[in-house]
């Protein structure tokens, strides 16, 4: 359980909140390559750690990122014209550079200079792995691009997805560095998802339910790694990676690709859970894109039009208790995203955590809690560079190993756990 | 938040029994073996390369009861990987969660999370 002001600490990440200010020390994503396909494609409106803001790519394929509204009366740019390297307000006409700089103010005098004075608060925007990301703290200290590995190889190895989720950030991380909720909530899906299914890891994971933890602090973040037993007395283990503030790496299935997420604020209220599948050493199958792209795996299918699950709260997550009885699903809902998101949504929009109950598997939440504390508070303290924005730090895999018994997963695995370009996986 | 749930924390009473092997003793050891078949967790505390044998003799006590066991490990700037290697050997038979951590006061942090 945290206190009710450790509880607040970490789940507010507006401006000038502790948290919001670590998470301003990192860039994070904020949109899909996709999304701005084009120069003078239409604007998109982007909430990220609440604040609202207008993204577009200017005529010359240029990035912005700026404040969603207007300087002149506060109407949204949303509905503005994308047009000879600006956007252009619909309501009297001031234009705007992608740096926030007001460049024509057609409703002032002819060689008025006063457009010059005038500019939107802007925060940059890089490509890179198809998306989109920003850096949203003071300039003097914005850090070099990220590494991360699944945007860092070939577009052909690698497909990233978004989905918005109805719940805090915090939440919704924690699911993704609870190892040991997957031999419940995720079992039969092991067996059937083509993007999971028939790897040597799955019959550990299926045929022992009870597995031990290592929990061990890294650079970055935390190895969470899961023991099961596997043949002739060896142990499988499964290594999750989390790099503060919201990276984590699901541990790899035989020859799947690899996947994780990145859970982003949107306001306290809601996030995007960022997923990606890359593989290090080989372009992704036609057969995989296309699973992806149908909601399989960590993916999920979309109301049309949107980046709102197709299952959502609002219908219930399309709660299947047929396949719920017969074993189909351990909780009557569809695929290994919904799954854990709907359950995740249930706790509320922010969970109480005064009143939880934790047990020791659940180590890894808390000890994920207990650095984000402390990197909040040496960077209030002494504006310490939090873990994780250290590009070093980004450049991590997850693995799946067998190791004898007396073998320490953080000595036997030690070069798994970092992404060296082009070398294969470990992966059971 | 207030509106989303009955404002009642939920009792767990756990019983939880700690213990610094570091500076335990045999007979601190005895002791919390003959009161294991209360506890619903066992916490063992130990620097990383320090000897951790009395794990054995706790972990039995705690497997027989099916009590839980967790170990958090302390590992000091120093310490080497080989340290602490050698630690979790002893430890990793008898407890079902190990955490490693930098710092000695993420143990209170963590007995805290347990309640």
């Amino acid at each position: 359980m945290l206190s009710q002001e450790q509880n607040d600490r970490l789940t507010r990440t507006g401006p000038g909140t502790p948290l919001g200010r670590l998470f301003r020390s990192y860039w994070i994503p904020a949109l899909l390559s996709a999304e701005l396909p084009e120069p003078d494609c239409p604007p998109v409106r982007v909430r990220l750690l609440s604040e609202r803001m207008i993204a577009f790519r200017d005529s010359e394929g240029r990035l912005g990122l700026l404040d969603e509204f207007c300087a002149h009366r506060g109407v949204s740019l949303w509905f503005g014209r994308n047009e000879e390297c600006g956007l252009r307000c619909s309501y009297h006409g001031w234009k705007y550079d992608v740096t926030g700089q007001c460049v024509d103010m057609p409703n002032e005098p002819e060689h008025s200079a006063f457009a010059r004075k005038v500019r939107l608060k802007s925060y940059p925007l890089a490509e890179r792995g198809g998306v989109l990301w920003t850096y949203m703290g003071p300039p003097a200290s914005q850090p070099p691009l990220p590494e991360y590995e699944f945007a860092t190889v070939a577009a052909a190895h690698s497909f990233v997805s978004k989905r918005q989720q109805e719940c805090n950030w915090l939440q919704a991380m924690e699911g993704g560095i609870d190892s040991s909720h997957v031999s419940f909530l995720h079992r039969s899906d092991l067996k059937t998802d083509p993007l999971f299914k028939g790897t040597r890891g799955n019959r550990y994971n299926l045929s022992d339910t009870r597995p031990v933890f290592e929990v061990v602090e890294s650079d970055g973040g935390l190895y969470i790694g899961a023991r099961r037993n596997a043949e002739h007395g060896d142990y499988y283990w499964r290594i999750t990676q989390w790099v503060m503030p919201s990276y984590t790496m699901i541990p790899p299935r035989g020859g799947h690709p690899i996947h994780g997420h990145f859970w982003i604020p949107i306001d306290d209220e809601n996030c995007w859970t960022w997923s990606f599948d890359y593989h290090p050493t080989r372009a992704l199958t036609d057969a995989e894109v296309a699973a992806m792209r149908d909601g399989k795996g960590i993916h999920v299918k979309y109301v049309p039009g949107t980046y709102r699950p197709l299952a959502n709260k609002d219908n219930d997550y399309l709660m299947d208790r047929v396949a719920q009885r017969e074993g189909r699903t351990f909780s009557g809902i569809e695929g290994f995203a919904m799954q854990d998101a709907s359950l995740q949504e249930s706790m509320g929009p922010i969970v109480d955590r005064t009143k939880e109950t934790l047990v020791s598997t659940d180590s890894g939440i808390i000890m994920a809690r207990q650095r984000l504390l402390r990197a909040v508070r040496a960077l209030e303290e002494s504006g310490a560079t939090p873990p994780g924005v250290d590009t070093a730090h980004q450049r991590v895999r997850s693995a799946s190993v067998v190791l004898p018994s007396d073998q320490s997963y953080q000595d036997a695995a030690r070069e798994a756990l970092i992404a060296h370009p082009g070398v294969e996986p470990a992966t059971v | 938040m207030t509106e989303f749930r009955i404002q009642a924390q939920p009792p767990t009473g756990r019983v939880i029994r700690t213990i610094n092997l570091d500076t335990a003793d045999e007979r601190d050891v005895a002791q919390l073996v003959a009161g294991v078949a209360d506890a619903d967790l066992v916490v063992m505390i130990v620097g990383a390369g320090n000897d951790a044998h009395a794990a054995a003799i706790i972990g039995e006590a705690c497997s027989a009861r099916r009590v839980m066991t967790h170990t958090a490990i302390v590992r000091a700037a120093h310490a080497t990987d080989e340290a602490l290697s050698r630690t979790l050997a002893q430890v990793r038979p008898w407890s079902l969660m190990v955490v490693v951590a930098n710092e000695d006061d993420y143990v209170n942090d963590i007995l805290k999370s347990f309640r």
